[in-house]
């Protein structure tokens, strides 16, 4: 019993390629234990002291010494705690979802406890806002000290220099006077007096620059506290914020709250009906059908939750998968054709030549202006109504950007699998096609049974490349496209501009990378069952 | 007239102006329910010559018949075994067998279909590997894969391509006792390959030479007149196998002599020689 | 269906509900009301809103991450869609293009936009599809940033410039010799805006051309806008403005907050002039519908309208002494990932009426952005009809017009109409106040010079106006 769940652990491993784990299994079953240890330093503490140093040199090296204008490199923790403040976000969101849609003891029990934390945290709003106020008079105050010295020389230097130029300059008017007419050396000395005094003020100009740019980098300085500050009082007002609304969702916003008023307004309007008159009732009738409808849309309505990063991950998932299964659809029957007929591999070389080569950026807008004029209105089409309806995918609202994003994908990422199917097909062991021959297969068997199988490997080689080139692929086309996911995560933080922004842009890079190594596993472990005995063997 | 003909059959490969003749001009006729053994050195267009006969390939000049009519295309009445097995890699032992029966069988039903190939199976005793892949098998049992396949398809004429050459001494004495064992239970014309004289006479009725290439050809065929069954333990002491064996071995050590000097001579190609004269020496 | 309505709430005269908190502000404001509107707002007692028969109840606005998008972030978050059982997704759109191109696909419902955009959209220039505005966002909020080593020549340029703090407005007089120099060079300076038909190009031109230095024309055949500059202008999206300067392919750019705030942050640039002394009270934003759509969801316009023009009221309503009180919050929230996302500072610094001209150079600009009083939020045909001229007068388009052919485009854009008829249920809601809206104006501003080039401008003679100028096409 234990022996086959060895077996079935390592074979589990070896089809993941997981190779690192392999020694802990075998350790455990107390197998070669110096050479299972050997083999973990080897493959497992050694990666993960490079990944130490990594992170290290990063946080002390790196990071502290990339800085511009434009934002500095984040360090490590930051970018730790900007992934933290993200995770807060959709955790917010999601409470403000559920908020609304609260009902009976649970809606009141979850306001009390909201309104009790609105009320504590008005005075550490304004205790951090305090905090603030001091730590920036306190960083305003050491500055001008150590600006003030600075600053007074400069004035000294610009007003000597203004007065030496004056003189100067009035004397050397005054000199002109008494020149004498013609080409003498005195006229050349005054030139000379004259070029003096510019190269004098540009010294002058150099030295004042010098201890202009010291103030400025004393004024570009950031007091750590001002920032420390800063940032609880941001955590506290985004608090406060958040409990305002939370308050709001579950008080006044909430949708009970809003169907108790529809039904009172409905009541309302029955009974003006039920008591009305001639042609008043005709117009009362009218508004207790449109109450009634309000009340049915009130009932059904839900918080508009903004885009979360969860959200936009799984939608971007989707979307590359959607790209990736559409670009198969048609890589591999081509790749097929191009494997078995040499004709239709020459009519298709040109266009596989043609298009390869060719930048998501420049497919983007063409998809995107196609997919828009498939679906005019997406929200009346019918195609995207009923994308909308479907269980599990509705909620990810596909519409044309999500296509052609898709789309996207597909036109960048089908030529691997185009290619490496058509490699297959066409290199399919002689002997099983002479077994095909002998038991006069006709043309569909010998291809499902004899050509696919044994072009398999090759396929989800491709497949695998394909996959990896769709995912880098998406990141920029939801990019130029705005459709919601991680693309447009980046470009978002990207045009926030805000000092954390960095910061979250390296939670995705971690992101992609980590969904990439993911779906790059799942499509080995696809490729090693498919694959067999001799054929290319699988990284 | 032969159940299995080869009537002056040619075989080359390449462009007229650099033309390597495989076969030239073989003869050989096979009687229904006869084991011939075809022998034949590395290289001397023995692979080319069971393409021809399965129909894989279609003679140059000549023809192949079988029944009186002329190949044209490989079937299942012509049972092949290849050389290096042929079995489909990502198909299980029991799946290799039924992707041959499903097609020659079509009308045979799910249950019998099951039971048959379960025959089969059996017969070449991979009974409890039905559901391995190839890769898990040794040598022999693949071979005997190969074989239970070849089998099933029920070939009137069954043509093994060195089917025991890959496979070590005592595996390969196992299976060639096997085969015989099969062949007698169920008699059917055999044609095998082999480039080992003592197989070839512990198993055929008759054993053809085949001279060594380029252009090789049958010149003659030895009967094995030795009675069945034979026991190998004591037909080593059989002086009947030995003298065959001694006949064959010196035929055989003989024509590559004459081949080794041929290609001598072909190797320096002095003007002054006539290549005609020298094949038909040969 | 939608004259029907319009005639209810606009020509049929109604019994006036004045609330006891609505009366008492009007009594307080009631002095402060001009030909432009009231300069403060003062709270009010909040009413209750009446049900409109929303054809579409779920509605996608798209913007543009910049401060002037407040009024539908704030009526999203502070529910006043809500209130008229409007539930709607407010999505942050990657640039101008991308954001007319979703509202025309119907990705999108409504937008914020530039208030060329509509203009520009309805004559075809750049994508053509009929959109209109009911609703103004606001007014002002622009700036012109330079870089350092520019501004350091126009100092030398002009000393008085050279302070801590220099009066105000800069002209682009200083630029001229630097311009010069560089062509004399075989250069010419560049410049950044945000789109062709934005009021940037606009007041960037506006701001050069006054000083004498020629921004260049659009001809049939240059859609650039690059023929006989001498600064050439580029498009350059609004994020992208710093790191351009500061990697030198621009030295100086016309954008929306907070990118000239974060040129100053930055230590990068030098915003010598914002577009309220360009024109004092110049029209910025609208929202933005497509023709078809408000046909379509009439009563879902009007209600829209209704909380948009409570949005703006929020952002500008002030206390007895003037104080915007409700600024801080707005800026709290538009800092949001999801909406502007920049730092709270720095929206701060503008939102709430300040703005840093260089470091050393913070002042007050109570109207840096207006999104209530002046009677803004009202969808001007004069507003129409400037953008008009200005496209006229660089060529955007080519041929010369008459005056009819103006006022008929801004009456095709601007919808006045909705707009009241959304105020009027305001009023009787008692959310607003009766001297808030310019009930009995014919659309047209009274005529201005509060240009940096002293310039009168009278939206009833665009033809007159394209002639007082010197450079660009005079009719």
């Amino acid at each position: 019993m234990l022996q086959t769940l060895k077996t079935t652990l390592l074979k589990v491993i070896d089809l993941t390629a997981l190779g690192f784990l392999e020694p802990y299994v075998r350790l455990a079953y107390g197998e070669e234990p110096t050479k299972q240890l050997r083999k973990i330093g080897q493959f497992t503490v050694v990666p993960v002291l490079v990944i130490i140093a990594g992170l290290l040199v990063w946080a002390t090296m790196i990071s502290p010494n990339v800085k511009t204008k434009s934002g500095e490199l984040p360090s490590p923790t930051v970018v730790a705690s900007a992934a933290g403040s993200l995770h807060q976000f959709a955790i917010r969101e999601g409470n403000k979802e559920a908020a609304y849609v609260a009902t009976g003891e649970e809606r009141e029990a979850w306001l009390a406890d909201v309104e009790a934390e609105l009320e504590s945290i008005g005075a550490e709003v304004e205790s951090a806002n305090a905090t603030v106020v001091e730590a920036r008079k306190a960083e305003a105050a050491s500055k001008s000290e150590r600006i003030a010295p600075l600053q007074a020389k400069v004035d000294a230097l610009k007003t000597a220099m203004k007065e030496e130029r004056a003189a100067k300059q009035a004397a050397l008017k005054e000199q002109a006077a008494s020149l004498p007419v013609g080409d003498n050396p005195q006229r050349a000395a005054y030139l000379g007096e004259l070029a003096g005094l510019n190269a004098w003020l540009d010294e002058q100009k150099a030295e004042i620059d010098t201890i202009d740019d010291q103030i400025k980098l004393i004024r570009d300085e950031k007091d750590p506290a001002v920032l420390a500050a800063l940032s609880q009082q941001t955590a506290v007002a985004e608090r406060e914020q958040y409990l305002k609304k939370m308050a709001e969702q579950l008080g006044e916003d909430n949708r009970q709250a809003r169907v108790a008023t529809g039904q009172e307004k409905l009541d309302v309007a029955k009974t003006t009906f039920f008591n009305a008159e001639g042609a008043a009732a005709f117009n009362a009738a009218k508004k207790v059908i449109s109450a009634e409808e309000r009340l049915a849309k009130t009932e059904e309505s839900s918080y508009a939750k903004p885009a979360t990063l969860y959200y936009q991950i799984q939608r971007s998932i989707l979307c590359v998968f959607a790209g990736f299964f559409l670009g198969s659809a048609i890589a591999i029957p081509i790749g097929v054709l191009c494997g078995l007929s040499t004709t239709f591999m020459g009519a298709m070389t040109p266009f596989i030549a043609l298009f390869k080569p060719v930048s998501p950026i420049v497919w983007l807008p063409i998809a995107l202006i196609v997919a828009s004029a498939l679906i005019p209105d997406p929200d009346k089409h019918w195609f995207t109504q009923w994308m909308w309806e479907l269980p599990l995918i509705g909620q990810y609202k596909i519409n044309p950007a999500f296509m052609a994003s898709a789309v996207t994908v597909a036109l960048c990422s089908l030529w691997a699998t185009m290619v490496n199917t058509a490699l297959g097909v066409a290199s399919v062991d002689k002997d099983h096609l002479n077994v095909a021959k002998v038991l006069r297969l006709g043309f569909w068997s010998r291809l499902f049974k004899i050509v696919l199988p044994s072009s398999l490997p090759l396929v989800f080689a491709g497949l695998r490349i394909s996959l990896g080139v769709g995912w880098m692929v998406l990141i920029a086309a939801e990019l130029l496209s705005s459709s919601e996911g991680i693309g447009k995560f980046v470009w978002d933080q990207f045009n926030n501009g805000a000092s954390d922004s960095f910061a979250k842009m390296m939670v995705v890079v971690f992101i992609v990378g980590a969904i990439g190594l993911l779906l790059d596993r799942i499509m080995v472990v696809f490729q090693r069952l498919v694959s067999f005995e001799g054929s290319i063997a699988a990284v | 007239m032969g159940f299995l003909e080869l009537n002056h059959v040619s075989k080359g490969y390449g462009p007229p102006s650099n033309r390597y003749e495989v076969l030239k001009d073989v003869d050989l006729s096979i009687e229904e329910n006869e084991f011939v053994a075809v022998i034949g050195f590395s290289g001397s267009g023995k692979s080319t010559l069971v393409s021809l006969l399965a129909g894989l390939e279609q003679p140059d000049a000549g023809e192949v018949r079988m029944k009186g009519n002329v190949v044209t295309d490989p079937g299942p009445d012509r049972g092949i075994m290849f050389q290096n097995y042929s079995l489909l890699p990502w198909l299980s032992v029991y799946q290799n067998i039924e992707i041959a029966v499903k097609q020659v069988f079509p009308e045979m039903g799910k249950a019998e279909r099951k039971t048959y190939i379960q025959g089969y199976i059996d017969m070449v005793s991979l009974t409890n590997s039905e559901w391995k892949l190839p890769a898990e098998l040794s040598g022999g049992m693949r071979q005997r894969l190969s074989l239970a396949r070849t089998l099933s398809m029920k070939p009137e004429v069954l043509i093994l391509d060195e089917p025991l050459s890959a496979l070590d001494a005592l595996t390969r004495a196992v299976l060639q006792d096997e085969i015989i064992r099969i062949w007698e239970e169920d008699k059917r014309t055999v044609v095998m390959i082999t480039n080992d004289v003592d197989e070839a006479a512990l198993m055929a009725d008759r054993i053809v030479p085949l001279t060594p290439g380029p252009a090789a050809t049958l010149e003659r065929s030895f009967a094995v007149t030795l009675d069945r069954p034979r026991d190998r333990t004591t037909l080593n002491f059989n002086p009947d196998f030995k003298k065959l064996r001694n006949t064959v071995s010196t035929f055989m050590m003989d024509l590559n002599e004459e081949a080794k000097s041929l290609r001598v001579e072909t190797t320096y190609r002095l003007p002054d020689l006539e290549p005609l004269d020298l094949t038909k020496v040969g | 269906m939608l004259t029907e309505l319009l005639e209810r709430f606009v020509t049929a005269p109604r019994p006036r509900r004045v609330l006891p908190g609505v009366a008492a502000a009007f009594l307080v404001s009631a002095g402060t009301a001009s030909a432009l509107g009231p300069a403060e707002v003062p709270a009010v007692d909040s009413g209750e809103t009446e049900m409109l028969d929303l054809e579409k109840d779920e509605l996608k606005f798209g913007f543009i991450k910049l401060t002037d998008c407040a009024p539908i972030v704030i009526a999203k978050e502070k529910g006043f869609f809500d209130d008229e059982g409007l539930s709607v997704e407010v999505i942050a759109q990657p640039n101008w293009k991308t954001l007319l191109d979703n509202v025309i696909s119907g990705e999108l419902d409504g937008a914020h936009m530039l208030s060329g955009q509509p203009i520009a959209a309805t004559i075809g220039f750049g994508t053509k599809a009929h959109i209109i505005t009911a609703f103004t966002m606001d007014l002002n909020g622009n700036g012109i940033t330079v870089s350092n080593a520019i501004w350091e020549q126009m100092q030398e340029n002009d000393p008085a410039l050279d302070t801590d703090q220099p009066s105000h407005p800069i002209s682009a007089a200083a630029l001229k010799p630097i311009v010069e120099e560089r062509i004399a060079d075989g250069e010419k300076l560049q410049m950044g805006m945000v789109f062709p038909v934005s009021t940037h190009n606009y007041e960037i031109r506006y701001w050069l051309a006054a000083a004498g230095i020629h921004p260049g024309m659009y001809t049939e055949t240059d859609i650039g806008g690059r023929t006989d500059a001498q600064v050439e202008l580029s498009v350059t999206p609004p994020p992208m403005m710093p790191a351009t300067l500061e990697a030198g392919n621009i030295q100086g750019y016309c954008v929306g907050e907070p990118w000239n705030q974060q040129a100053v942050a930055k230590g990068i640039g030098v915003p010598v002039t914002t577009n309220y002394d360009v024109w004092k009270n110049n029209p910025e934003k609208v929202f933005g519908v497509t023709k078809a759509w408000a046909d379509e969801n009439p009563q879902t316009m009007l209600a829209v309208t209704k909380a948009l023009i409570r949005a703006g009221r929020w952002l500008d309503e002030t206390d007895d002494a003037g104080y915007l009180v409700n600024r801080e919050e707005a800026a709290r929230i538009l800092s949001r990932p999801d909406y502007v996302g920049a730092d709270y500072d720095v929206i701060k610094n503008s939102m709430t009426g300040y703005f840093y001209f260089q470091r050393t150079d913070k002042r007050a600009m109570p109207d840096f952005n207006v999104f209530y009083k002046y009677f803004c939020t009202y969808p001007w045909y004069s507003d129409g009809v400037w953008f008009l001229t200005q496209m006229r007068r660089w060529g955007q388009i080519t041929e010369p017009k008459p005056a009819e052919w103006y006022h008929a485009t801004a009456k095709e854009v601007y919808k006045p109409d909705i707009y009241l008829a959304a105020a009027r249920m305001l009023v009787e809601e008692g959310f607003i106040l009766e001297e808030e809206i310019p009930w009995d104006t014919d659309g047209y501003k009274p005529a201005t010079d509060e240009f940096i080039d002293g310039k009168t401008y009278d939206g009833k003679d665009p033809l007159g106006y394209l002639a007082s100028f010197q450079i660009g096409n005079p009719e």
